[in-house]
């Protein structure tokens, strides 16, 4: 069925909850009001159409606290089509009901929502999950309103951060800081003797407030910014920006500049594959391919060293182009890489697939089925291995994809093992595209210009990162910087999947089935301002910079 | 004269000193192969020295709500059981400095002592990772320690005696029993590789769910005291299975070639497989395990009835 006509039957069954709708390539838009966005919602779910992709918020408003709106946007996702609800409230007074008894993964959507926008949401647990504790109370760093000064404040909080002990239950807390865990998370599990009972999360300690400093960055200083959010898919958070950006400003990429910086995607997903790999085995006290995998690894971050300089950040990208070239002899080395890398994987699926102590751990564990991974809207490799088809790769081919198909790796037995399956073999996949590629090299311009100033309007971007769909929302007021970037990393969906999961596991399960989505936390959490506890004291960019500098000049002492 | 040589046993040679050097050589051996198989490095010759001594002159922090008594005792407890169990056992190929009759049966409970320490010094405190760590240290003692009893009574049951000096010389006459005794072999050295939580029976200290496991509260001396412990039980152990099965130890270097074998075949087995979970354990030593001593147990006794000569 074509895009035009689902978008033909939405309008249908949501015309009575909407007051308006235009469409556009790929896009249906829809204007609804707070009270009507849960009857327009079930209406779109009783047609089982895409999953909740993003809960994007802006402020339309200035300086002034009074005037202005907040708008909401509802992204639904289906391959290629986005349908949005839009939901306007005034800034005053900000409210809107939870969808989240209809669409579980929204929950996360809206706290963000509330926390950073301060939307109060109807209907949605208090607890925090994405700002610090001690944040203060309704100061909200998304609003346009928002000042250094209002968040000097501290809030006083309970000595223990998470929930309080019910008696008769046995938590255990995972986290902040955890061996299991390599970036800060807090996992409360509660245990009736090694049986999970229930099972909660607490995110935001790695919040760094880059949505908010992307408000106050050139277009092009955000292409560095965006690159940091997350340490292993660095490239694909700069790539979904530079492309919404491109789309906006209406540049043409050169074909030569897709290819690079398509070959550079599948380089990242093979490297945090390999290193998701590692890290999954490690989980299973399986230390040796553990060790192995990430021995191996070190090829493909010394290609990409080799590339581009760089092991992590490789900043490849521009607007309207790439800065690296891949010529014949670097080329060469890519190709010698990956034959070893296809030896060494071909060894390794062997080992996930026939090994009888790893497979005691993952076979017939933590199976998120067909159903759960479709209403959980879960992405990425952890809904290909429930046979959910989501890969926008495949689904709406942007860059080289377009040229060079990708092949949909698939598993429909829904377990850990699947999931180790479906991600070696998509490591396949990526050594044979890259293959193709570097053969079927497009000649011409590595980049052109692009403007300083980005029209006003707004994009949506969607890329497949290495976990999943990538989301950007990046919204334009013709100025040379953003009015609002707002991103969605693919763990952020996954883990209403694992938490629904988890409970009646065993323990030692837990840690294999948390790392089975491949979470990253760094995505997670992004937005704030640097902060010391207790001294109340904050610190501008240009402090910081200054600061570091002093710090270095004295040798770092 | 006698009472000089007994110190001389207990604290020079063959017990005290020797062992907990001997031991670290042995940790660093375990170690340094785990870490070859796993394509490392590996820690240098002294590392193990370094990390004890490191240990020892850490602050010992004493968590809120333990007593004081248990969590200072258990593990010097769990040191003096592993290095008394020294003392029974022909350490470094020479007739073991003390031995009676029966022996073989206090040095499996001298044995067992280290894990019932590291199970209470978890109960002791209120670390909830420390009281899971603990419940799984004890569940998998009650798991492995009859067939690892079972396993060690086939030889002497072969020998005729219970004390592990006459064993030790019956095995050095007879045919190795690892060739008459092959599942109790088998059940003896992986038992003891469940005694030590070696990978894949580390789930009691599986450090991805619950840190350290019962462990977690101890640092300083403590901890120094628990690991020595461990080290001088893997010495002890590997000592005790090449002397029942590998045909006996006579002298120095049978001692040194045939517990570095076993060392071999342990690190190897170390690093082939991918944890076990607790119920798997579990489920392992009662279905297969036990299953397979007491098949070997009952042959013997059958055999021996029938007087055939082993």
């Amino acid at each position: 069925m074509s895009v035009e006509t689902d978008f033909l039957r939405i309008q249908g069954s949501v015309a009575p909850w909407v007051s308006g709708s235009r469409t556009a390539e790929n896009r249906l838009d829809m204007d609804t009001s707070a009270e009507r966005l849960v009857p327009a919602v079930t209406a779109l779910r009783s047609l089982s159409w895409g999953y909740l992709s993003a809960i994007t918020g802006f402020d339309s408003g200035t300086a002034a606290p009074s005037d202005g709106h907040i708008e909401l946007l509802y992204h639904f996702c289906n391959g290629p089509a986005v349908a949005t609800f839009r939901v306007k409230v005034p800034r005053e007074d900000p409210s809107v009901p939870s969808i989240g008894p209809l669409v579980p993964s929204a929950v996360m959507y809206e706290r963000e929502l509330a926390e950073t926008m301060g939307v109060k949401v109807a209907g949605l647990p208090k607890k925090r999950q994405f700002l610090s504790d001690d944040w203060p109370e309704n100061v909200y760093p998304l609003r346009k309103d928002f000042t250094m000064e209002s968040a000097a404040a501290t809030r006083e909080v309970g000595p223990a951060v998470g929930s309080e002990e019910a008696p008769g239950t046995f938590i255990i807390p995972i986290g902040p800081q955890h061996p299991a865990l390599k970036e800060p998370g807090h996992f409360e599990l509660a245990v009736d003797g090694e049986i999970v009972t229930h099972a909660d999360i607490r995110l935001g300690y790695v919040h760094r407030g880059i949505e908010k400093g992307a408000e106050d960055r050139s277009w092009v200083h955000n292409i560095y910014l965006m690159e940091r959010i997350c340490g292993i898919c660095s490239h694909i958070h700069a790539t979904a920006y530079v492309l919404g950006v491109e789309s906006l400003s209406g540049v043409a990429v050169p074909p030569r500049a897709q290819t690079v910086r398509t070959i550079f995607c599948e380089m990242e997903r093979i490297h945090s594959h390999l290193l998701w790999l590692g890290v999954a085995a490690h989980q299973a006290g399986f230390d040796t391919l553990f060790m192995y995998s990430w021995r191996d690894r070190e090829t493909i971050m010394d290609l990409l060293e080799e590339l581009s300089g760089n092991r992590v950040n490789y900043s490849v990208n521009l607007l309207g182009g790439v800065k690296y070239d891949i010529d014949g002899k670097a080329a060469d080395s890519v190709r010698r890489g990956l034959d070893f890398l296809e030896r060494r994987t071909t060894h390794y699926l062997k080992i996930v697939t026939t090994d009888e102590s790893f497979l005691r751990r993952t076979r017939g564990v933590g199976a998120i089925t067909f159903d759960q991974a479709n209403l959980l809207g879960t992405i990425g490799p952890t809904a290909r291995a429930s046979g959910v088809s989501r890969d926008l790769r495949v689904e709406a081919p942007y860059m080289a994809y377009r040229d060079f198909p990708v092949r949909p790796v698939l598993d429909s037995r829904c377990d850990l093992e699947a999931r180790f399956v479906v991600r070696i073999n998509e490591l396949f996949e990526s050594y044979r595209l890259i293959r193709e590629m570097l053969d079927h090299m497009p000649a011409g311009e590595l980049a052109v210009p692009a403007p300083r100033k980005v029209p006003e309007g707004e994009v949506i971007s969607r890329v497949e990162a290495p976990r999943g769909e990538l989301f950007y929302y990046i919204r334009s007021t013709g100025g040379v910087k953003p009015d609002r970037v707002k991103v969605r990393t693919p763990s952020l969906c996954n883990w209403a999947a694992v938490l629904s999961v988890a409970v009646g596991h065993k323990l030692a399960d837990i840690p294999m089935i948390m790392v089975g989505i491949d979470p990253c936390f760094s995505c997670n959490d992004r937005s704030i301002t640097l902060r010391r506890r207790g001294s109340a004291e904050s610190w501008s960019w240009e402090d910081l910079r200054a600061y570091g500098i002093s710090y270095y000049a004295g040798g770092g002492a | 004269m006698s009472v000089v040589l007994a110190l001389v046993a207990l604290v020079l040679f063959p017990g005290g000193l020797f062992v907990i050097f001997g031991s670290l050589a042995f940790e660093y051996a375990d170690r340094k192969l785990v870490a070859r198989f796993q394509n490392r490095v590996g820690p240098r010759w002294f590392q193990p020295l370094a990390d004890l001594v490191k240990l020892l002159v850490k602050e010992e922090i004493v968590p809120v709500g333990v007593n004081r008594g248990l969590f200072n005792g258990l593990p010097l407890a769990a040191l003096a059981a592993s290095l008394t169990a020294a003392l029974y056992v022909p350490m470094a190929g020479i007739a073991p400095a003390w031995g009676f009759r029966g022996d073989l049966v206090v040095t499996v409970y001298l044995l067992m002592m280290m894990t019932l320490c590291i199970g209470l010094a978890g109960a002791n405190t209120q670390d909830r990772f420390s009281l899971i760590g603990s419940t799984r240290a004890l569940t998998q003692l009650f798991s492995y320690e009859a067939p690892f009893l079972l396993a060690l009574l086939g030889p002497s049951i072969a020998a005729g005696t219970w004390r592990i000096s006459e064993v030790n010389g019956y095995a050095r006459e007879h045919i190795w029993m690892i060739v008459t005794q092959p599942l109790g072999f088998l059940v003896a050295l992986i038992g003891l590789m469940g005694k030590l939580e070696l990978p894949p029976f580390d789930a009691p200290e599986a450090e991805t769910e619950i840190v350290s496991g019962a462990l977690t509260e101890y640092s300083g001396r403590g901890l120094a005291f628990f690991h020595l412990g461990r080290d001088v039980e893997l010495l002890v152990g590997l000592t005790l299975i090449s002397a029942f099965y590998l045909g006996g130890l006579g002298n120095p270097l049978h001692f040194i070639l045939k517990t570095l074998v076993l060392l071999f075949v342990t690190a190897g087995l170390q690093s082939l497989f991918a944890r076990l979970r607790i119920d798997q354990t579990v489920g392992l030593w009662w279905r297969a395990g036990a299953v397979l001593a007491l098949v070997q147990l009952l042959l013997l006794i059958v055999l021996k009835i029938l007087g055939v000569r082993l």
